[in-house]
């Protein structure tokens, strides 16, 4: 077993990179679209946020897989040739928006009015008391949610090899086929996106920890901070903040 | 694609659909089945147990692996055990069943912690025991709090289920690539099943509300709902 692992390394490695590539360039697309799509649905004028909830109910009652598909068969047919990697990103960012434009919602849906009004009073605009006051603490409130998306998002990037991408999965395939060792394979791919998703998921704990406003340190991590991290690790799984 | 070449395909679209909500189907009543169980002794078990560490290995596996890598694992993976056999269909109602049993069982544990823990102390007090406190006071409750999750997973596993186009199954996602390979139409078809498995979600979604609404309890909330309730909130 680990000397078959270590045969097929070289292999895996260069589809994780494609694996990683692919994270690294749709999750901030994701967030940017969350961020947008859910400005615009909570302030922007009634068009807007008609548009915006129709983007939210398309992209998250459609499954990702069709999604891929429509980015990558259907638009050539309207002009727009994207390339598989192209086409991944588009379709895992626009997918990603939606959902994390759900979650920034409920968190701003979650401020208090009062903080509106505090703001009016200290003659902010409108746009300055959104951008200074309310989305700050909405984007705070809404890590936990925006982290399980990143996290599933990790995920879902397998879905990659079914529009002929040879990412992590799709390297894993190439070698079961060969070697006709599917089981060992698929489980050294699978742990290989488990630890990729509990590294994330621990350091956006750390995150979310140092940006709540009780625990306020500076960043990178101030001295001491070992145990607490613990205890709001306890925390978050009691209520059900960033899983896996 | 012509109005004539979509009539002559719908049917088929149609079977597909069906072959699709029957997976749902599947998987989630078999995730209720072992989700609910896991669930339960995921909140009653005191943690350094040995049967809590192998409930954490199946959660961390069936909810850290990717669907895809599941599927592929269960179908090739058993398929190559020498004289196992396994049907693509059986393959996937398997892999997402699991996958759902432990996406549910952190659903269900999380409703249980919900109910208050008043309510334990008031059945105890009232001399019940402890199976007839989760079957009467817990289980009730713990069940309409995770309504709303199962809608959602609803919606996540019927999403899924595309995924059992990779080891062939023929349910919509099959179809939609099949018609689009008859029809040398690259756009119609995906834009179609694209539509019908929006619809599927709507109506699925819309058919846990009503169970929602149906099943509820005035009053029945959590301490946090009411104080959210509570509080004025934007805008």
């Amino acid at each position: 077993m680990i000397r078959f692992f270590l045969d097929i390394l070289p292999e895996l490695g260069a589809g994780l990179a494609v694996t990683l590539k692919l994270i690294v360039c749709s999750v901030p697309l994701g967030v940017l679209m969350g961020v947008i799509v859910a400005m615009s649905r909570t302030y922007g004028p009634r068009p807007v946020r008609f548009l915006a909830a129709s983007y939210q109910s398309v992209f998250r009652g459609v499954p990702l897989l069709v999604q891929l598909f429509i980015l990558y068969y259907t638009l050539p047919r309207f002009g727009l040739l994207l390339s598989p990697f192209a086409a991944a990103v588009a379709g895992f960012g626009l997918c990603s928006g939606a959902y994390h434009s759900e979650y920034i919602r409920s968190a701003l849906l979650s401020i208090p009015t009062s903080q509106m009004e505090a703001a009016y009073a200290l003659g902010m605009k409108k746009i300055t008391a959104i951008r200074r006051v309310i989305l700050p603490q909405a984007l705070r409130r809404s890590l936990g949610g925006c982290g399980n998306e990143i996290v599933s998002l990790i995920k879902y990037s397998s879905l990659a090899y079914l529009v002929t991408l040879v990412d992590l999965t799709g390297a894993g395939k190439q070698i079961a086929y060969r070697s006709f060792r599917f089981f060992e394979t698929f489980l050294i791919v699978g742990l290989i996106y488990l630890a990729m998703v509990a590294v994330t998921s621990s350091g956006l704990r750390a995150l979310e920890f140092h940006l709540d406003p009780e625990h306020a340190r500076p960043w990178p991590l101030a001295r001491g901070t070992a145990r607490p991290i613990r205890r709001s690790r306890k925390f978050a799984s009691k209520e059900g903040h960033i899983e896996s | 694609m012509t109005t004539a070449d979509l009539l002559t395909a719908l049917p088929g679209l149609m079977r597909g659909a069906g072959m699709t909500l029957l997976i749902v189907l599947i998987a989630i009543a078999g995730g209720i089945a072992l989700g609910l169980p896991l669930g339960t002794l995921w909140s009653a078990l005191p943690s350094r147990r040995l049967l809590r560490s192998l409930l954490w290995l199946f959660d961390r596996v069936f909810r850290g692996f990717p669907a895809l890598v599941l599927l592929f694992l269960v179908y090739f993976g058993v398929g190559s055990i020498p004289g196992m056999r396994i049907s693509p269909f059986a393959a996937v109602a398997l892999a997402l069943g699991l996958r759902s049993a432990a996406y549910q069982s952190q659903l269900f544990r999380a409703a249980l912690e919900m109910v208050d823990k008043g309510q334990r102390d008031a059945a105890a007090s009232l001399g019940l025991s402890g199976t007839a406190t989760f079957i009467h006071i817990l289980l009730p409750q713990a069940l309409r709090f995770s309504l709303p999750g199962l809608a959602n997973e609803y919606s996540v596993v019927l999403k899924d289920s595309a995924l059992a186009f990779a080891v062939g199954v023929v349910e919509l996602m099959s179809r939609g690539k099949f018609l689009s390979m008859a029809t040398k139409d690259t756009a119609t078809p995906y834009l179609l099943i694209a539509a019908m498995y929006w619809v599927l979600t709507q109506l699925g979604v819309t058919f846990f509300r009503q169970i929602e609404q149906r099943r509820r309890i005035p009053g029945l909330g959590t301490h946090a709902s009411q104080s959210r309730a509570n509080r004025g909130t934007q805008p």
